[in-house]
């Protein structure tokens, strides 16, 4: 069974984030931006990132293709090992192929 | 694994890495008084295989290798806009998502309109503390660590996770089976779970009256779902 899946971020800045000089900012942004450089070595691929805030609770979604359901845990884990939760409230989904 | 927060006095990390629960909250299909046979016997059937592939399908089996292989879920309808709940347990992230369509496509999709949560066990079972007794109610807890423990210092957090062991401590001593706990954050806007069996809705409810009394929810925001067990079988006949 092909077990390729699709990933879906929303995410959108926590309060204290605002807080965060341009400096941190940029530092903790190019640190996850390592992240999915990885990810994307690893065999991941992205569609980019998509502002939708005009029409979501979110700010913003990613869509993500994984070689597995375990690629795409393995992406997230590393993130919030990265504390990326921490500075931004996220909802993810995964998906499988039809 | 990376756990999102850390072990305690009362969890500790699970030594059967790998395994994934499937959590589902789901609204009946059928009309009142309506069955669908080929749709129920598709899903036991499925089920049946699951079981056979490492699967366990109650919380009961969690604790118990020697418990039923049948399917459990929670009656939550008296309780909850969902009629059912439950979780099941996969052996991997890839067979729980794959057992998700299996299910669906062999007429749980029928049946149910089914919103299932996916995700990792970080901590070990844990048993209640006392003579053995009949736990025939469950208790699902999904939380996220709102914007306030996102904010506060590490001692902080550790602080607020000693005075919430002392509130789990008081459940395992009312008898209350934790069934450690899953990490759902990677494929849901929940981020955790904690499954409970008791003997009791009111034992729930003082239970969860400690979580109040030790600040649980001031770091967490969180839904609570409970309902009696039932067989599955019993629902979709």
């Amino acid at each position: 069974m092909n077990d390729a899946s699709i990933w879906i971020h929303y995410a959108r800045p926590r309060p204290h984030w605002y807080k965060l000089s341009a400096d941190e900012k940029r530092a903790q942004a190019a640190a996850w931006q390592a992240i999915a450089a990885q990810s994307s070595e690893a065999g991941a691929e992205t569609l980019g990132r998509y502002h939708i805030r005009g029409q979501h609770d979110f700010q913003t979604v990613e869509i993500w293709r994984f070689p597995s359901p375990e690629a795409a845990f393995d992406h997230w884990s590393r993130l919030t090992a990265a504390h990326y939760n921490e500075w931004y409230a996220f909802s993810n989904n995964i998906g499988l192929p039809m | 694994m990376t756990l999102l927060t850390s072990e305690t006095e009362v969890f500790s990390s699970a030594q059967t890495a790998g395994r994934c629960v499937v959590m589902f909250l789901a609204k009946r299909q059928l009309e009142p008084g309506e069955t669908d046979a080929a749709a129920a016997d598709g899903v036991l059937g499925v089920l049946k295989q699951l079981a056979g592939e490492g699967w366990h399908l109650s919380i009961r089996k969690m604790f118990d290798a020697e418990a039923s292989p049948n399917a459990f879920v929670l009656d939550t309808g008296f309780a909850h806009d969902v009629d059912i709940a439950g979780v099941f347990e996969a052996p991997s992230l890839a067979a729980a998502l794959r057992g998700t369509v299996r299910l669906e496509q062999a007429g749980w999709a029928r049946l149910f309109t089914t919103e299932w949560l996916l995700g990792p066990r970080e901590f070990a079972v844990v048993a209640g503390i006392g003579e053995p007794i009949d736990r025939s109610w469950g208790f699902l807890a999904l939380w996220e660590w709102n914007d306030a423990w996102s904010a506060a210092s590490p001692d902080e957090r550790r602080n607020y996770d000693a005075e919430c062991d002392v509130a789990f401590k008081g459940d395992l001593g009312f008898n209350i089976n934790i069934a450690g706990r899953h990490r759902l954050d990677w494929a849901h806007g929940w981020h955790h779970l904690g499954i409970w069996e008791a003997a009791s809705p009111e034992i729930i409810d003082v239970a969860i009256s400690g979580h109040e009394h030790a600040s649980d929810f001031m770091f967490t925001t969180s839904r609570h779902i409970i309902g009696r067990v039932t067989q599955l079988d019993a629902v979709i006949r």
